[in-house]
C-alpha cells in the first residue's frame, strides 16, 4: 500500500510516464497544460519537448520529409506559445527540426552516392534509370525485383511487419534501390529508415540533455582554482553540480548569494543540501543576502550564474537579481562564468519581451497579510534578467568552455539555417 | 430527483491508464464542485447567466476551478447545478478541454448531477451521499474558487490522520492573510472565526462574525478550554475547499437541516462534537492564492488579483483557454490579438480582449474589458469590468462598475461608482446614472419577462429597468435567512456601511432595526465566565442549527407587544403577555432576549409619541404614556421584562431599554437620550427599577460603549445625580433618627 500515497498532483515525470498510455494528441494537450501551470518549467521544458516531438516522429502518421517537418513544427509550436518564456523548446524544436534535414538530406545523399556508384557497377548491365523508370521490366537480379516490391506496394499502405521487412532487406542488402527511386516521392523503405533514424537522434539529443550537466561540471577543475573565492548567484542544478564537481577536487570558498527573502517560518536555510555537500568535501560556504552582496565582490575571484538560455548575440537570461551581480563584477572586473549547455543556445537574438522580462508571483516579496503595502504599491517581481553579452566573460558548455565569437560557429553546428529563421511563436499551423 | 447521466461513462473508458485498474480505483482523487449557491449576490447578472459562467478576466469563472483540480490531479469530477444548469452543461460539452467525450481532457469522468428539488447546499450533498459514487477521499470545492495552492501535502496529512483516527474526517484548506490583510479579506461581510488546536490543526469551534454584530463578540464554548492550549483566529481566508472522507456525506445525511457547509454543517459537527465523535481539522496555507468569487466585492478583488499576478499561472497571459492569445505589452496590460488602441488613447493595467477598439483620447485604468467592445473617443474607465460586445460612445464616464455583454453607453453618459447593467441594457446619451444607491438595471425581471424600459434612468432610446433586489424571494433561499443582515453587505460591488441603510429599507423594517443588537450583548459574557448554565442556555440558543430562531421569536414578539400597545381599546395587557409567554416557549427564548424584546417594544412605542403623527409629545409625557397606558403593563414589566428583584437583573434592564431607544431608527440621540432619563424615572418613580439597579446601569461599561450609547446616557446623568442625592439625603435622614 506504500506507494498509493503518492502525491496527486501532475508532474514531468508522471507525464512521461503516461505516454504510452495516452493518444498523441492527449500527450501534447496535456504538457501545454503543464507548461501553462508551470508545472514543468525550466530545463525541464527540454526533456519534456524531446519527449513530445520523439512521440510525434514516431506515432503520427506521415509520409515524406515535408510532412513530418510540418508535424513536427506545429507540435512544437503549440508547446512553445504555452510556454513563451521557455526559449528552450524553441531550440529542442530547431534541433528535431534540423535533425530531420540531416537525415532526409543524407538519405538522398547515401543514395545518390549509392546510386552513382551503384550506377556504375550496373552500368554495365543496364542503362542508367531508364528501364527502372518503366517499372516492372523483368529484373536483372532477383534481388531488384525485391527491392521494387516495396515501392509499388507503397500507395496500398503495406502492412507494417511487412514493410519492416523489406526495408530491412533493403538496407542491408544491396543500395540499388536508391538509383531507381526518384526522391520526390518518398518511398516507404526511406521513411520508415528516416523514422528510426531521426528517433535514434533524438534519443541522442535526449541523452546530450541528460549529460549536459555532468559534462559541464568536468570542466570545473579548469575554471575553479585552489583557494579561489567563488560567488555562485542562486545556484541552479547545473551550477551545484559544477560545485560539487570542482570541490572533490579543490580546496576553495563559495559564497551563496540568494535575492529570495527567507520566509518566516522558514526550517531551513537555503540551499543546505548543497552546503552539506560541499562541506563534507572540505569546501567553506558562506550564505549572502543579495543586499549585501556588493562588499563582498572586491573579495570574490569569479562569478557563476546558470543561464536559463543563451542569445546569439552573447546574451544571457538568468535568474532575475544576477544583473546587479554581474554589474557588480564587471565594476571590479571579476571575471563572470556562465554556465549552459549547447541546447540553451539560441539561434536568434533576444526579443524586446525577453528583455522586459517575465513577470512572477509578487507575493514573493509583499506578503499577501500585508494590505496596506499591497494598496498603494504597483509590485513587480521579475523572473528573469538579461545579461547584456558586454557583462559575460566565458560561456562554459557541455563543449567546453567558449567565448563570445565561438557562439557562432557552435550554433551553426547544431541548428539549420532553414529552421533558424522560422518563428515558432506566430506560426499558426 | 432526476439524475442527468453525463457523458461521463464514455471518458472513463478511454483511458484506461488514468482511470486506472479496479483495485485503484481508490487511489483516484475525486471531486465534487458545487456549482450553485442560492443566492442572488451577482443577480441581475445571474438572471440571464449562471455565476459560474460570469466572465472573471474574460475567461468564466467555472474554468478556474476545473483548472485549479486538474493542476491538482483530481480524475473524476461532480459537478452539481442548479439554476441553469443546461447552460453550464453545454458550455462543459461544448469545452474541448473539459467535455468528457474529449480524448485531452485531463479528467477521467466529469458528471453532472441534477437534483430537481435541492434548495440548498445540503440537500446536494444529502443526494451524493444516497448515490454512492464517492468511494474514498474526495475535494469539496465551489464553482467560484480560483486557487493555485496545491493540494498534495495536506492531502498526504488528511491521510495520514485518517489512518490514524478514523473519526478524523474533514480537512478544511484556510489561507492565511495576517493582520492587516490584503483587500480580498476586507471585503468579505462575514468574517470566519476558527478556533483551533495549534499543535495539530484540529478545528475545535467555528463561528461567524460580520460587522453588523453590535458586539463583535465570539463566544467560546466552555469545552474548549478543557481542551488546553488554543487559538482564536479570524485572520482566515476560507476559500471553500474541504477535504472529506465520505463520512461527512453521512453527517450531512444525518442532519438533514443543514444547509451551509460551513455556518451550519462545521460549526453544527463541531458544537456536537461529543455526540458524534467526529474531529474536523484545518490546513492553513502561508502562501499561494485562494479565493472564491463569492460575491461582487470578491470578484472586483480576484479580478485585480489576477492582472496583478498574485494568482500565476492564472494571468492572462497564460491563456489557459484555448483560443486566448494574450500577450503582456508595456503598462502592465494584456491585450489580445487584433486590439487597436488609437495614438492618444491610454491604456494600464488593464487586459482587454480580442479586436476592441479604443479611440484616440479615451483612458482604461485597471479594468478588464471583453472582445469586440468598442470604446469611443475621450472616454474614461477606471476599474471597471466590462463584457464582451459592449458599445462606450464619446465622452462616457465610467467608474468602478459592472458592464456586462452588449451593454450600449451613449455619448457623455455617466456611470457612477457601483453600478451594474446587465446583457443588453442600453443607456441613452447625456445619462447621468444615480449614485446613491447605484443603479442596478436589468432589461429582464426575476420572472424572466422583459422589463418595460424605466425612461426615467435610461433615457429616450434606452433599454432596461431599475432591478430591485429580493432577498426573501422564493427562489432565494436559506442563505438569506440565515445572515440575511451580512449579505446586505455583500450585495453590492462597493463594500459600505452607508449604503447599508438605504438597501436595509427594501430588506425588512425588522431585520435592519434589529441589526444593530441582532446577536444580542446583553451582559453573559459574566455568566460565561462563571461558566454556569445560564451561559450555556445562551450559548445554545445563539448558536443553535435553526440560526433564524432566535430572530424570530424577537420580531413576533416585538410585533406582538407593539401591536399590543397600540391598540385603542382598553383592553388588559394580559392577552399580549399571554401571546407573549407562549411565544417564549414554543421558541424556547432565553431570559435575555425577553427582556430584550420588551425593551425594545416599549422603547419603540414611547419613540412613536415623540413623533408629529402621534403628536410630539414631550419626552416624559411620551414615557409616561407608553408604561401607564395599558394596565398590567408594568407588571408584566416587573415579572417579565425585569423578573425579578436582583440588582444586576435590574440594570440589564436599564441597559436593553437604552439599546432598544438607541437602535430606534430616526431618532437622534438627543432625543434618545431625554426620553431614556424619562423613562427611567418613571420606571423608578412605579417601582419596576429601584435606586441600586439604575446606579448599576450607570456604574456599567457597557453602556457607555460607543459614541452614541454614551451620548444618550450622559442625558440621565441629571436622574443620576438626583437620585445619588436622595440617596445620600435618605442615608442622612436615617444619620439623624
Amino acid at each position: 500500500m506504500a506507494p498509493v500515497h503518492a502525491a496527486y498532483a501532475p508532474s514531468l515525470d508522471k507525464w512521461i510516464k503516461s505516454l504510452r498510455s495516452q493518444s498523441l494528441e492527449a500527450s501534447i494537450e496535456s504538457l501545454i497544460y503543464l507548461l501553462k501551470r508551470r508545472q514543468v518549467k525550466g530545463d525541464e521544458c527540454a526533456t519534456a519537448t524531446a519527449h513530445t516531438l520523439l512521440q510525434v516522429v514516431a506515432r503520427s502518421k506521415w509520409h515524406d520529409v515535408d510532412q513530418l517537418l510540418n508535424r513536427v513544427q506545429s507540435a512544437g509550436s503549440r508547446l512553445a506559445r504555452a510556454a513563451p518564456n521557455e526559449p528552450v523548446i524553441g531550440n529542442i524544436v530547431r534541433r528535431v527540426l534540423g535533425l530531420i534535414r540531416e537525415e532526409a538530406t543524407e538519405d538522398r545523399n547515401i543514395d545518390d552516392d549509392v546510386g552513382s556508384e551503384s550506377a556504375s557497377d550496373i552500368q554495365a548491365l543496364t542503362p542508367v534509370n531508364a528501364p527502372n523508370q518503366q517499372g516492372n521490366r523483368p529484373a536483372p537480379t532477383p534481388v531488384q525485383t525485391l527491392q521494387r516490391a516495396p515501392t509499388g506496394l507503397a500507395g496500398l499502405q503495406v502492412s507494417k511487419s511487412m514493410f519492416n521487412l523489406f526495408s530491412a532487406a533493403g538496407n542491408s542488402d544491396t543500395p540499388l534501390t536508391g538509383a531507381s527511386t526518384p526522391l520526390s516521392q518518398a518511398q516507404p523503405a526511406s521513411v520508415h529508415a528516416l523514422r528510426s533514424e531521426v528517433i535514434e537522434g533524438i534519443q541522442e539529443l535526449m541523452d546530450e540533455l541528460s549529460q549536459a550537466d555532468d559534462q559541464i561540471a568536468s570542466f570545473s577543475d579548469i575554471q575553479i582554482h585552489p583557494d579561489d573565492y567563488v560567488l555562485a548567484y542562486q545556484p541552479s542544478k547545473t551550477v551545484e553540480r559544477f560545485l560539487i564537481k570542482a570541490a572533490s577536487r579543490r580546496r576553495f570558498t563559495v559564497l551563496i548569494a540568494n535575492s529570495e527573502p527567507i520566509q518566516p517560518g522558514a526550517t531551513e536555510t537555503p540551499y543546505a543540501v548543497l552546503r552539506k555537500k560541499l562541506n563534507s568535501h572540505g569546501v567553506t560556504t558562506i550564505n549572502l543576502a543579495t543586499n549585501a552582496l556588493m562588499a563582498y565582490i572586491p573579495r570574490v575571484n569569479k562569478v557563476i550564474f546558470g543561464a536559463k538560455a543563451v542569445y546569439q548575440n552573447g546574451g544571457v537570461l538568468v535568474d532575475s537579481g544576477a544583473y546587479i551581480a554581474a554589474e557588480a563584477a564587471q565594476e571590479f572586473l571579476k571575471p563572470v562564468i556562465v554556465l549552459g549547455a549547447v541546447y540553451k543556445l539560441c539561434p536568434e537574438d533576444p526579443s524586446d519581451e525577453t528583455v522586459i522580462s517575465e513577470l512572477g508571483n509578487p507575493s514573493r516579496f509583499v506578503s499577501y497579510a500585508n494590505g496596506p503595502e499591497i494598496d498603494a504599491l504597483e509590485i513587480e517581481n521579475t523572473v528573469s534578467d538579461y545579461l547584456p553579452p558586454s557583462l559575460v566573460d566565458v560561456y562554459i558548455t557541455n563543449l567546453g568552455p567558449q567565448s563570445r565569437p565561438h557562439l557562432a560557429s557552435i550554433l551553426a553546428d547544431h541548428y539549420k539555417v532553414e529552421d533558424i529563421g522560422y518563428s515558432l511563436h506566430e506560426s499558426e499551423v | 430527483m432526476s439524475k442527468q447521466a453525463g457523458k461521463g461513462g464514455a471518458g472513463k473508458g478511454k483511458k484506461p491508464a488514468k482511470a486506472g485498474t479496479d483495485e485503484k480505483r481508490e487511489d483516484v482523487l475525486q471531486a465534487v464542485i458545487i456549482a450553485d449557491y442560492f443566492q442572488d449576490r451577482f443577480k441581475p447578472f445571474t438572471l440571464d447567466k449562471p455565476r459560474c459562467l460570469l466572465p472573471l478576466v474574460n475567461v468564466p469563472v467555472i474554468e478556474y476551478t476545473l483548472e485549479f483540480l486538474a493542476s491538482n490531479g483530481v480524475q473524476d469530477v461532480f459537478i452539481y447545478c442548479g439554476a441553469h444548469s443546461e447552460d453550464i452543461e453545454d458550455y462543459i460539452y461544448a469545452s474541448t478541454r473539459w467535455s468528457p467525450s474529449s480524448a485531452i481532457s485531463p479528467f477521467s469522468s466529469l458528471e453532472f448531477i441534477r437534483v430537481s428539488d435541492a434548495t440548498s447546499v445540503g440537500d446536494f450533498l444529502r443526494d451524493l451521499d444516497k448515490r454512492g459514487v464517492i468511494a474514498g477521499d474526495f475535494l469539496l470545492v465551489h464553482g467560484d474558487l480560483v486557487a493555485n495552492i496545491q493540494l498534495d501535502a495536506a492531502l498526504a496529512k488528511h491521510r495520514a490522520r485518517r489512518e490514524a483516527n478514523r473519526d478524523a474526517c474533514m480537512t478544511v484548506v484556510l489561507r492565511s492573510v495576517g493582520d492587516e490583510p490584503h483587500r480580498a479579506a476586507k471585503a468579505r461581510g462575514i468574517t470566519p472565526v476558527f478556533i483551533i488546536d495549534p499543535d495539530s490543526g484540529r478545528c475545535l469551534q467555528y463561528d461567524e462574525a460580520h460587522p453588523l454584530m453590535s458586539d463583535r463578540r465570539t463566544v467560546i464554548d466552555p469545552s474548549v478550554f478543557d481542551h488546553g492550549s488554543f487559538e482564536v483566529r479570524s485572520d482566515l481566508i476560507d476559500c471553500g475547499i474541504d477535504i472529506c472522507t465520505p463520512e461527512v456525506l453521512a453527517l450531512w445525511s444525518e442532519s438533514f437541516d443543514y444547509e451551509l457547509p460551513r455556518k451550519n454543517f462545521l460549526h453544527g459537527v463541531l458544537k456536537d462534537w461529543e455526540l458524534n465523535g467526529k474531529f474536523i481539522y484545518t490546513e492553513i496555507f502561508e502562501d499561494g492564492y485562494a479565493a472564491r468569487a463569492s460575491n461582487l466585492q470578491m470578484y472586483d478583488c480576484i479580478s485585480k488579483d489576477i492582472l496583478q499576478r498574485w494568482a500565476i499561472p492564472f494571468v492572462p497571459d497564460s491563456n489557459l483557454m484555448h483560443d486566448q492569445s494574450y500577450r503582456k505589452v508595456s503598462g502592465n496590460c494584456y491585450f489580445e490579438t487584433g486590439v487597436k488602441v488609437e495614438r492618444g488613447a491610454k491604456v494600464s493595467h488593464s487586459a482587454v480582449g480580442a479586436k476592441t477598439m479604443i479611440k484616440t483620447g479615451s483612458s482604461v485604468t485597471s479594468s478588464v474589458l471583453g472582445r469586440r467592445c468598442r470604446i469611443g473617443q475621450n472616454v474614461t474607465i477606471k476599474d471597471s469590468y466590462i463584457f464582451d460586445d459592449a458599445i462606450i460612445e464619446d465622452g462616457a464616464y465610467i467608474n468602478h462598475s459592472i458592464l456586462a455583454g452588449s451593454v450600449v453607453i451613449g455619448a457623455n453618459t455617466q456611470v457612477p461608482e457601483g453600478s451594474l447593467l446587465s446583457y443588453n441594457v442600453h443607456i441613452d446619451s447625456e445619462i447621468q446614472l444615480p449614485s446613491k444607491p447605484p443603479a442596478r438595471i436589468a432589461v429582464t425581471t426575476d420572472s424572466g419577462d422583459e422589463a418595460e424600459p424605466d425612461v426615467s434612468l435610461v433615457g429616450k432610446g434606452g433599454k432596461g429597468a431599475n432591478y430591485e433586489v429580493h432577498v426573501d424571494d422564493s427562489d432565494s433561499d436559506s442563505e438569506d435567512e440565515g445572515d440575511r443582515d451580512p449579505a446586505v453587505l455583500q450585495n453590492g460591488l462597493i463594500y459600505s456601511m452607508e449604503g447599508l441603510n438605504i438597501s436595509t429599507l427594501s430588506v425588512s423594517t425588522f431585520a435592519s432595526e434589529d441589526d444593530y443588537e441582532s446577536d444580542d450583548d446583553m451582559g453573559h459574557t459574566g455568566y460565561l465566565h462563571s461558566g454556569d448554565s445560564a451561559g450555556r442556555e445562551r450559548l445554545s440558543s445563539f448558536t443553535s442549527d435553526d440560526a433564524s430562531k432566535p430572530d424570530a421569536f424577537h420580531g413576533d414578539a416585538v410585533t406582538g407587544l407593539v401591536d399590543a400597545l397600540r391598540a385603542d381599546d382598553n383592553e388588559d395587557f394580559d392577552s399580549a403577555k399571554l401571546e407573549f409567554m407562549g411565544l417564549r416557549l414554543a421558541n424556547n427564548a432565553s431570559d435575555t432576549e425577553m427582556r430584550r424584546a420588551i425593551a425594545v417594544a416599549f422603547t419603540r412605542r414611547a419613540a412613536e409619541f415623540l413623533t408629529p403623527e402621534h403628536g410630539s409629545l414631550e419626552p416624559s409625557k411620551a414615557a409616561e404614556k407608553a408604561l401607564k397606558d395599558k394596565n398590567g403593563a408594568i407588571k408584566f414589566i416587573t415579572d417579565v421584562g425585569v423578573g425579578g428583584d436582583d440588582v444586576r437583573q435590574q440594570a440589564e434592564f436599564a441597559l436593553a431599554v437604552q439599546k432598544g431607544l438607541v437602535s430606534v431608527r430616526g431618532l437622534e440621540s438627543g432625543r434618545a437620550g431625554a426620553l431614556l432619563a424619562a423613562m427611567l424615572q418613571q420606571l423608578y418613580s412605579l417601582d419596576v427599577l429601584e435606586e441600586d439597579g439604575i446606579l448599576a446601569w450607570w456604574a456599567d461599561k457597557r453602556a457607555s460603549e460607543g459614541e452614541t450609547m454614551n451620548k444618550v446616557k450622559e442625558k440621565c446623568r441629571v436622574l443620576v445625580e438626583w437620585l445619588e442625592n436622595a440617596d445620600e439625603e435618605e442615608s442622612d435622614e436615617d444619620d439623624d433618627e
